[in-house]
Parts: structure tokens; sequence; C-alpha cells
């Protein structure tokens, strides 16, 4: 096959192709060049895998023109919830059911607001504010700590971090949910063009429902591998996580727009973010002037000119 | 023929005009006369709208010239038209629907200022009042535009239009939704105009008016200018033959023979629809039976209810009453599934907008609405997928690469061949096709006859949507007409001719106008009159601070306000970005930021005097330049600003942990401390506040451009129509917005004394609750600073009560969160009831 296209619109995706295969050996230069200890590295991955699952759900959730700026609040409440359970002396299985319904409720009510019709962003920026709130007053600010040992003897399942089975199967599950099933092809339809998606008969509102609500659920995950974890659940837990689950999913490539975008992306993405924090962490030790908080800087402005890019691109390839 | 000696008004010489694929007017000319009333006629499509739209400025012509009063001009922009006094009424009336009737008139043609640059509120109602006082006495020009009926928007323009003096006034069917009352006054304004020397272009369907109204008349037919005579020399059978073109008589092809277009009686009809009726607000109960093996076209104008019996038909828009049967089983539908699984099948309209998905795989438009059908234990099969879509691609003949490239790459006629395969994978009975050939080229315009044609053979139930006659007349078995509305008549194309399908088609009595009088309905009832809210608001916080006072030993209320005057600039600052339709959540990071670079101003080793101002502005200018680069990204990437702002939200915050270096700054002069405080007596805090506000007030409701930023938030369209610059209005937005919030910071400053690295994280949530607390519109174009003000009160005297009720501070998080959904959930369904109300229950939102 000689489709050697060579449009500008195929320039432009080969240059992004590039840009993101340098960001990723920049991120992995910086991490393995300052590590000392390789093994060191699984306990600096781990928050990120958290981070990462979030994404991977909020990939579903972008791909259908939605977005959601409550997950951070609704891990906090999931744990907030699973702390209280526990302290309340609940059996372990009802305090994580309880925490997955949790989850499961704040998801649902995001996605019922958008069904009816809210702009995603507005009504998951109302429920931002709400989740937190309500995390602050179900706990008085206070932080729960102490998890039974049965749920801390999970940390490790045959000498490997919990973590890693969580991120591996999330990933695989949304892999499949994406990319396999009909949920799946409804996103791409409705972050395309909701109009056409809608006189094709699809039921938009209950895709809406389903993808906010599972986006919930895996809030939910997080809020208990968190606990897990750091053996405390604070109600002040993942503030601003939502600018790093967007920054993953936009990085990789996935339109913030909605329509175009994968699993795979996201996976890149992740690794991006995540290696170049963890490797300016490690730089502003021997640098005093990078102060750890101007890793956020460096976030803000990757998720600025990344979603402008990719939206460029896609306004480019439209003339093609 | 008409007087050469009158010198004419408006020349149009040799205009063209294509658009990709379609030539829209090929070397038209045309000439309008002074006092003349000069109407334009043709079908849908052929060319009418696009000759106005060059004419009034919207689109601009690929050759020809455009002489007004006998020099030519270049009409750039709709602005430039009103300027020279072209107006153009249009049939869907682009206002502002959140601002008054009189403001939507005034911005028509700039606001009127004085020498302060102050808006002259009084000449902008006299003006209105003016012109409406010829309207009726129903008529009050403060009404929101919302809340008038379309006729009453129409009705409003063209009196605006007549205050204005215009020069050349463009109607487009302008009687469509009046009552007989409203177009008889509609008749008398263009009388008096004649008069007066204005040229009228009249566009209409209805051939009595065009008949009564008109001097002279055009007709265009496929973007080519026919003939124009005056009326005296037209009678109705000629115009409709000139609309429609000699060519169906020679083009008409009856069916195959081979085909006998009459079912056998014994077989049951595949459909049968017996009183159908949509939502749409003329619509007539519709009874229709098509055999298996039938086409039957619907011919009809646009508007006529063609489109709207389809969508009703699919579940689109639900049915008001009547029934539908497929093979004798009367099903009910409520949704496109329900259609779906009643097999029915839909081709829509508007191909880009209704049909495909761009950037999406031929495959994946394909298989789209069959996806049950290629999953098997809820996995969707790739490989299924693929051959279904090579065989129906084959099967219809798809020009293509690859069933895996974006189906934008492939042409029209192709791309629609795709949603029809789309439609035909649900293997329905009946398949509906709105305009199945439109913007599609020749060649695979036969094709999709032939495919049609098949597909009948086959059984099947067909109903196509044409506008185009011939199409009509030469490629179905029936013919049922649309008007108003309703069926108007059934033809049999092999014997009926074409004169006779297009009259029944285009309405003729003026009997068919509404009969009852359209009203703006409830408008008094249910309108949330905006100082009603505010009285409300107000009377609230009043109680709640005299509880407060009466019950709390030490209540302090220079404190207390002193404590809300952060949130009042605060809440304006997210107001002014909100009003102009954006959002910004950076502004708490903002406010650190400008608070931050603040400090490090004061703590210079200058005196007091000097570093206090000099903190001030730069406060203010931190605030500025940070809320001018939220703006602009926006605009330059195209990017929702709530994404932007997240992003500079964190940038904001980094920059102020690496200002302070991780330490709180605390030696700040006593004199700033001093002027902020409450203790001291002198009240800077409140005072400054105060005087921020009068400002920010005159700003908003007495300026030009404070009223173009609510014009913006309320259409941007409307705002792009009468040349408010987008760009500028929303940059604007921006800075004022950072420049409010900069200036909140250095409030801070003073009031807490010290700066800390996480002040102002999460404020913005706050500011955002006082500002949909206040009553401004999360949409944008509505809002004042009072509420504001009054949501910044309650904000604080409520915290203070949770303080003074034992409970815990962390509430508040929950408060505000709690109030920003409330307010925003209020107002949704506020507008869903008033969309109810004015609509009728019966019709669905328009989002």
């Amino acid at each position: 096959m000689n489709r050697i296209d060579s449009s500008p619109g195929q320039l432009r995706r080969i240059a992004t192709l590039g840009i993101r295969g340098c960001l990723l050996a920049i991120g992995l230069t910086l991490v393995f060049s300052q590590v000392q200890r390789p093994a060191a590295l699984v306990d600096v991955w781990l928050p990120w895998a958290e981070i990462g699952i979030l994404a991977l759900a909020m990939t579903a959730v972008i791909l259908c023109g939605g977005i959601d700026l409550s997950v951070g609040s609704t891990v906090a409440l999931c744990g907030v919830v699973l702390g209280i359970t526990l302290q309340w002396q609940w059996p372990l299985t009802f305090a994580l059911a309880a925490t997955a319904g949790c989850g499961l409720c704040a998801g649902a009510f995001n996605g019922g607001l958008v069904a009816i019709g809210l702009s995603p962003l507005v009504a998951t920026l109302a429920t931002m504010a709400f989740y937190r709130g309500l995390a602050m007053t179900l706990s008085g600010r206070e932080r729960f700590a102490g998890f039974p040992d049965s749920l801390r003897s999970w940390q490790t399942v045959a000498g490997i971090p919990l973590h890693f089975f969580c991120f591996v199967s999330v990933g695989l599950a949304t892999w499949i949910l994406i990319h396999h099933t009909r949920l799946g092809r409804w996103c791409y339809v409705i972050g395309d063009n909701r109009t056409a998606a809608r006189f094709a008969a699809v039921p938009d509102r209950r895709v809406d429902l389903s993808l906010y609500t599972l986006n919930g659920i895996a809030a939910a995950l997080v809020a208990v591998l968190h606990a897990i974890d750091e053996n405390v659940a604070i109600p002040d837990a993942f503030r601003g996580a939502e600018l790093q689950v967007i920054a993953c999913v936009v990085v990789g490539g996935t339109l913030i727009t909605g329509g175009e975008g994968g699993v795979l992306r996201t996976l890149i993405g992740i690794g991006i973010v995540t290696h170049l924090e963890i490797g300016l962490r490690f730089l502003s030790y021997r640098f005093p002037l990078l102060t750890p908080n101007s890793r956020l800087i460096v976030i803000g402005l990757l998720v600025i000119l990344v979603a402008i890019w990719n939206q460029r691109l896609q306004r480019g390839s439209d003339n093609a | 023929m008409a007087d050469t000696a009158v010198s004419p008004l408006l020349e149009l010489h040799q205009i063209r005009r294509t658009f990709p694929g379609v030539v829209a007017l090929e070397r038209v000319s045309f000439q309008l006369l002074p006092g003349e009333v000069h109407a334009l006629v043709g079908e849908n499509g052929a060319g009418k709208s696009t000759l106005i739209n060059i004419l009034s400025g919207v689109l601009q012509p690929d050759e020809g010239q455009i002489e007004l009063l006998g020099s030519p001009i270049v009409l750039a922009n709709p602005v430039e038209a009103r300027q020279r006094g072209i107006v153009a009424v249009h049939q869907e009336a682009e206002l502002f629907p959140t601002l008054s009737v009189a403001e939507n008139m005034a911005l028509e043609s700039g606001l009127p200022v004085n020498k302060f640059g102050l808006v002259q509120w009084r000449q902008v109602a006299a003006v209105a009042a003016n012109a409406m006082s010829q309207l009726g006495p129903s008529w009050r020009p403060d009404t929101p535009a919302a809340e008038l009926s379309v006729a009453h928007r129409q009705m409003a323009q063209v009196a605006a239009a007549i205050e204005q003096q215009v020069r050349v006034l463009i109607l487009d069917e302008p009687t469509s939704s009046l009552s007989r009352r409203e177009a008889e006054w509609l008749f008398s304004c263009v009388e008096a105009l004649k008069k007066n020397g204005t040229g009228i272009i009249y566009i209409s369907h209805r051939q009595d008016e065009i008949f009564d109204l008109a001097d002279r008349i055009t007709v265009l037919r496929d973007g080519q200018h026919i003939w124009t005579r005056p009326v005296d020399q037209v009678d109705s059978n000629g115009l409709v033959v000139a609309m429609v073109g000699r060519s169906v008589e020679t083009e008409r092809a009856r069916p195959d023979p081979a085909h006998p277009h009459v079912a056998p009686p014994e077989l049951p009809p595949r459909l049968r629809v017996k009183g159908l009726r949509s939502g749409q607000a003329n619509s007539q109960p519709v009874d229709l039976q098509v055999a298996p093996g039938e086409i039957v076209g619907l011919y009809g104008l646009i508007g006529s209810g063609r489109t709207e019996f389809a969508q009703t038909l699919f579940g689109l828009t639900p049915a008001v009453d009547g029934t539908i049967a497929v093979d004798g089983i009367t099903h009910t539908i409520r949704n496109p599934r329900d259609a779906l699984a009643a097999k029915i099948a839909y081709v829509p309209e508007d191909r880009l907008r209704e049909g495909i998905c761009r950037h999406l795989t031929v495959r994946a438009n394909l298989v789209l609405s069959s996806l049950s059908r290629w999953t098997r234990h809820g996995l969707a099969s790739l490989a299924r997928e693929r051959q279904t879509s090579s065989d129906m691609v084959r099967q219809l003949a798809v020009r293509h690469r690859t069933i895996e490239q974006p189906i934008r790459q492939l042409s029209g006629g192709n791309q629609q061949k795709i949603v029809v395969g789309r439609s035909l994978l649900t293997r329905p009975q009946i398949l509906v096709l709105d305009e199945p050939t439109r913007g599609v080229d020749v060649g695979a315009k036969s094709e999709i006859h032939q495919m049609l044609r098949n597909l009948a053979d086959q059984g099947q139930a067909i109903l196509m949507i044409s506008s185009e006659l011939p199409e009509v007349m030469a490629h179905t078995d029936r013919i049922v007409v649309f008007q108003e509305g309703g069926v108007s008549g059934e033809f049999d194309p092999s014997s009926a001719s074409a004169s006779d399908v297009a009259e029944a088609a285009f309405p003729s009595g003026s009997g068919q106008l509404l009969t009852q009088t359209t009203k703006t309905p409830a408008r008094n009832k249910l309108r949330l009159h905006m100082p009603v809210a505010q009285w409300g608001l107000a009377c609230v916080v009043l109680l709640l601070a005299s509880w407060l006072w009466i019950s709390t030993p030490n209540f302090d209320p220079w404190m207390q306000l002193t404590h809300a005057t952060v949130w009042i600039i605060l809440g304006l600052a997210a107001s002014s970005v909100i009003i102009a339709g954006g959002i910004d959540i950076s502004i708490g990071s903002l406010l650190a930021l400008s608070a931050a670079s603040a400090a490090f101003v004061l703590r210079l080793d200058y005196p007091a005097v000097v570093t206090i101002p000099a903190a001030i502005l730069m406060a203010a200018s931190v605030g500025i330049a940070g809320g001018l680069a939220n703006g602009a990204l926006s605009l330059v990437g195209r990017v929702h600003p709530i994404v932007v702002t997240l992003g500079t939200m964190t940038i904001y915050r980094g920059l102020v942990i690496m200002l302070l270096g991780g330490r709180p700054a605390t030696d700040l002069p006593s004199l700033f401390i001093w002027l902020a405080e409450p203790q001291s007596g002198f009240h800077g805090a409140v005072l400054g506040t105060a005087f921020l506000a009068c400002a920010v007030y005159i700003w908003l409701q007495h300026t030009r451009s404070g009223r173009h930023i609510f014009a913006l938030g309320s259409s941007p369209t409307a705002a792009r129509l009468v040349g408010i610059s987008g760009t500028r209005t929303w940059l604007l937005a921006f800075a004022v917005g950072g420049g409010l919030a900069g200036l909140a910071g250095a409030l801070q400053l003073a009031i807490s004394g010290q700066m800390q690295s996480r002040l102002g994280s999460g404020w913005e949530l706050g500011a955002i609750a006082v500002a949909v607390i206040g009553g401004v519109s999360i949409q944008g174009g509505r809002g004042s600073v009072l509420g504001v003000i009054l949501g910044a009160l309650l904000l604080r005297l409520v915290t203070s009560a949770i303080v003074r009720w034992g409970i815990a501070g962390e509430h508040v998080d929950l408060l505000i969160g709690g109030m920003i959904l409330a307010a925003v959930l209020c107002e949704l369904g506020w507008q869903y009831i008033q969309t109810r109300v004015r609509f009728g229950w019966s019709q669905r939102s328009s989002k």
C-alpha cells in the first residue's frame, strides 16, 4: 500500500505523535537519570496509579463530550464514607459496599444533572463544591486513621501492590468498554455529533447517565485504594486532582470536546504526566529554585497548550 | 414597464455567488426603485435567501456589483449595510433575549451616548415608546425580548426599522407567523414606508399578498433570474409556472410501466397513520396510508409541516394526537428507538448536522443505528461490523477508498448513501427520507432514485420528502402535498399536472392566516421581575442581619460588612465574566497572585505613602494581565474558558508559591492594615468597595462597553449582526474580572494583615455562588451589581449565623456547593417552565 499521505493534516498528526514521544522520553529520562534506587519508584508510582484509574474512567466521559470536575471531591467523599462506616464498626464488606454506593450515587447525580440539560462543566463544578462540602460536613474536618488490618492486608497481593492490579484491570475494563462495546461506540458518536446521534436512535441521555455513574464508581475504587495505601482518609484529599486527571486524558491526545481519542492515548498521557511530575520533583531536590510547586505550572501549561494544539489539529483536518 | 424617469434606489449587477459545489446565484441583476414594493418569489433553494444575505452584508458576492443611489458600494458586514440604511427583517428574528425590547431596538443602530460616554437611556426609551405606540397599548418597551412571541419579535423589528428611517427594507416571509390583524398592521406600515420613498423587498409564498402589495415581481429559479414584471402583467398561473419551471413537463418521466404504482387492494397498508398531529404550532391531523412497494412523495414548502410529520412519525418529536400502525399493528412511538422497533427508519434532512458524524469512519457511521445486531454477549464485533459495512458499501456503490476512512472525505452523494445505508441496516419496512438528494450531484441523484425503486420492489413502503417538484413528479407513485401544517391534496403523478401540484403547495387565500391573534402568553403572570427577586433577597439579608444583631451580644455590623467586601468584589469579578457568557475559575488563584505581588511591593524599603498606592496598582494590573491571558487563551484555542482557567488556576497558584518562597508574608506596613481594619473607625475597606461597586454599576449599566458585555452574553450571533466586536468585548470582560479579583486580593491582604500561599484557594466557587445567588444567569446576559452585593452579604451573614448556631465552620463548603447547585437548577427549571408556557406543553424545549 503506498499511502504516504503528505497532506498538511497528516504532517501535523505525525508532529503530534513526535511531540508526545519526546515528552514521554523527557519524562522517563528525568526520572531514571535521577532515581538512585529503582525499587523506590514503586512508592512514587502508587499515587499516580490512583490518578491513572481516574483518568481511564474520565476518558469515556470526555470522549462523549462531557467532563467531570467533581472527581477529586467524589474520591474524598467516598473516603470519608469508608472512614465513617468503619468507625461505626460496620463489617468490612458493608463498609466497602457503602463506599461503592456513595461513588455510584455521586456519579449518577452528576449524570442526571447532565442528562436533564445542564452543561457538564457547570453541573460538575457545582457538585465539586457540593461533594467537598459533604465530605467536610460528614467528617467534621476530621481525618479517619487506623483502618482494620483486614483492609490493610490487601496492600500487596503476592508481593505486588494492589494498585498495580487495579490499574491494569481498570485499564483493561475501560479498553473493552470504549473499544469493544455498544456503549463505547455510542460515546464516540455522541461526542462527535450529538444531534446526529439522536437522529440515529442513540439513547444519549442514558449514555451520559451510565458514563458518569461509572466514573463515580471508579472514584470510589480510588478512595478505597487510597485508604489502604495511606491508612488514612482525609476529607481534604484529592483537591485539584481533576486537573491532573484531565491533564492525563488531554495530553494523551483525546479531544477535550469529545469524539476522538481512546484508552491507549490516555495510557500514554498518564505516562507523560506522571514522569514529568516525578522527574521535576526529583530535580527540585537539587535545584532549590524549582520549588515542588513549580510542577503545578508545568502541568497547567501542558494542559492548555495541548488542548489548544489538539483543537487546532482537528480544525485543520476539517478542511482536508 | 416601470417608469424610467425615477433613478433606481438600489441596483444589483450580475451578482454571482457560489457555495462549495453549488451555484446559489448565477449572474442575477435586480433593481429596486424608491417607494416601490418589489416581490421576490421562487421555490425553496431558488436563491432568495442568498440574495437577501448579500444585500444585508451577511454574505459577499463572488462577482458583480451593488449600487446604492447610483454609486457602487461594498457591504462587508451587516453593520455597514445597516449604516447605509439597508435593513433586513428575517423570518427567525435574531434578538438579545435577556435585554429589553427598547435596548434591542437601540443596539441595532448603536446605543446613543452623551459626551461623558454614558448611555442616554431616556432617548432609548423615548424612541422605543414612539415605535411601540403604533403597535398597541399592550406593548411595554421594558419587556425582555425573550418573552415576546415570534410574531411580536418580527413586529418589534419592523417598528424599529420604521423608526430608523431606512432606505431599503427587506421583509422575509413577514406574515408567516402573524395573525390577520397583525398582518394588516404590517401592510399599513408598508404603505406608509412606500409614501416616504423607502424601497421594500418583499418575500412571501402567499400569492394574494404579493398581488395586493407588490408593484413589481421578480422570479428566481435555481439561482437564475427568470423575469421581472409589473404586477398587472402577471397572473397567478403564470407565476407558478415561472417558479416551478417548464422543465417539470419535459423532464417528467412517469413510473416505469413495469411497476404499477397501485398496490393490489387486498394487501393491508404497510403504514397507516390516523389523525397524527405533531407539536408544531399550526399542525393539523394527518391521515396517510402507504402500501407495500409504494413510493409516496411528500411535497410542500419548508415549514409546511412535512418534516415535522416525518419527525413525529420517527419519534423525534412526540405526537400530540393520533395513531401509527405498521402492518396493521398499532405502535406507540415515543422516541426513535420505538420507531426502529416498529420498523420505521428516517433519513434526516440536514446531512451535516443531523446525519453524519464527520470525524468517524465510514464503518462507524454505517452501523450506528443497528449496533445491537452486531453485539454478542455485550461485546461488539469489529469483524462482523466490517463485513456488513463492506457488503452495504458495495451494494450501494459508494465510491470510497476504505471503510475505515473518515466519512468527511467522501463526496456529498456518497455520504448520503451511507446515511441511507445506516437506515437500511436496521431492516426497516417503512423508510422515510427527508430531502435525500439535496446537495448531491446528478450521478448520485439518479443512483439514489434507482435504489429507492429497488427497495420498493422488495416490498418496502417509502416516503420521500422533497422540495423539488420535478423529482417528486418523476420518481414517486403518489404525491401528497403539505401546506400550512396539514395535507392539502393528493395527486397521481402520471395524470396530474405540475402546476396543479404546485398550486396546492403554495398558500393562496389570506384565510390561511392564523385566525386568532397571537399572544405573548402569560407575560405578566409568570415573569420574574428582577427587582422583585432582589427585594426578596434584600428582605432575607435584613431579617438575618437583625436576628444576628439581636441574638449576638457582640455583633459588629462594620466587621460583618468589612468581611463581606472581599466577597462583593470577587463576586463582581466572577459576574463580569459570566455575564459575557464565559466563566473564570482562576480568580481565586488570581486573587492570591495579586495579593502576593502587592505584599512584595509593600515590603520594599520605601515610605508607606509610596508603597501602598503602588501595591494597589500592582494588584490591579497583575489581575488584569491574568484575566487577559485567560480570555486570550480561550479565544486562541477556541477551548471552553473553564478548561483554560482550570489550567491557569494552577499556574497562578504555582507562581504564588514561587513568589512567597514558601513563607507567609506578615510584616506589612501598619498604615495599610489600618486602612481596612474595622476597629480603626476609618472603614477604608467598606468605603473603597462602595466606590468600586458604584464604578462597576455605572460601567455595566450606563456605558456602551458595559452593555456590549450583556449583549455578547445574551446572544453572540445577534451581537455579531449589530457589529459588536466579540473579541474585544470578551477580552474586556476577562480583563475587568481579573482586575477586580486583583483588587479583592489587595483588600484581603489589608484585612487579614498577612499573606499565605493558600489564600483564596477554592474562593472561585464562593464567588460564583455569590454571583448566581445574586441573580446572574450562568448562561450569560443577565445580572446586576445590587444582586451581587446582596448575594455577598447573604453568604457572609449565613457564615456568621452558622457559627452563631454553634455548627462548625466546615458547613460553609456544603453551603456554597448547595447554593450554586440550587441556583443553577432553579434557572434550568425556570427556563423549562417558561419554554413550556410559551410554546405549549406539547413541544420539547429547543435545547
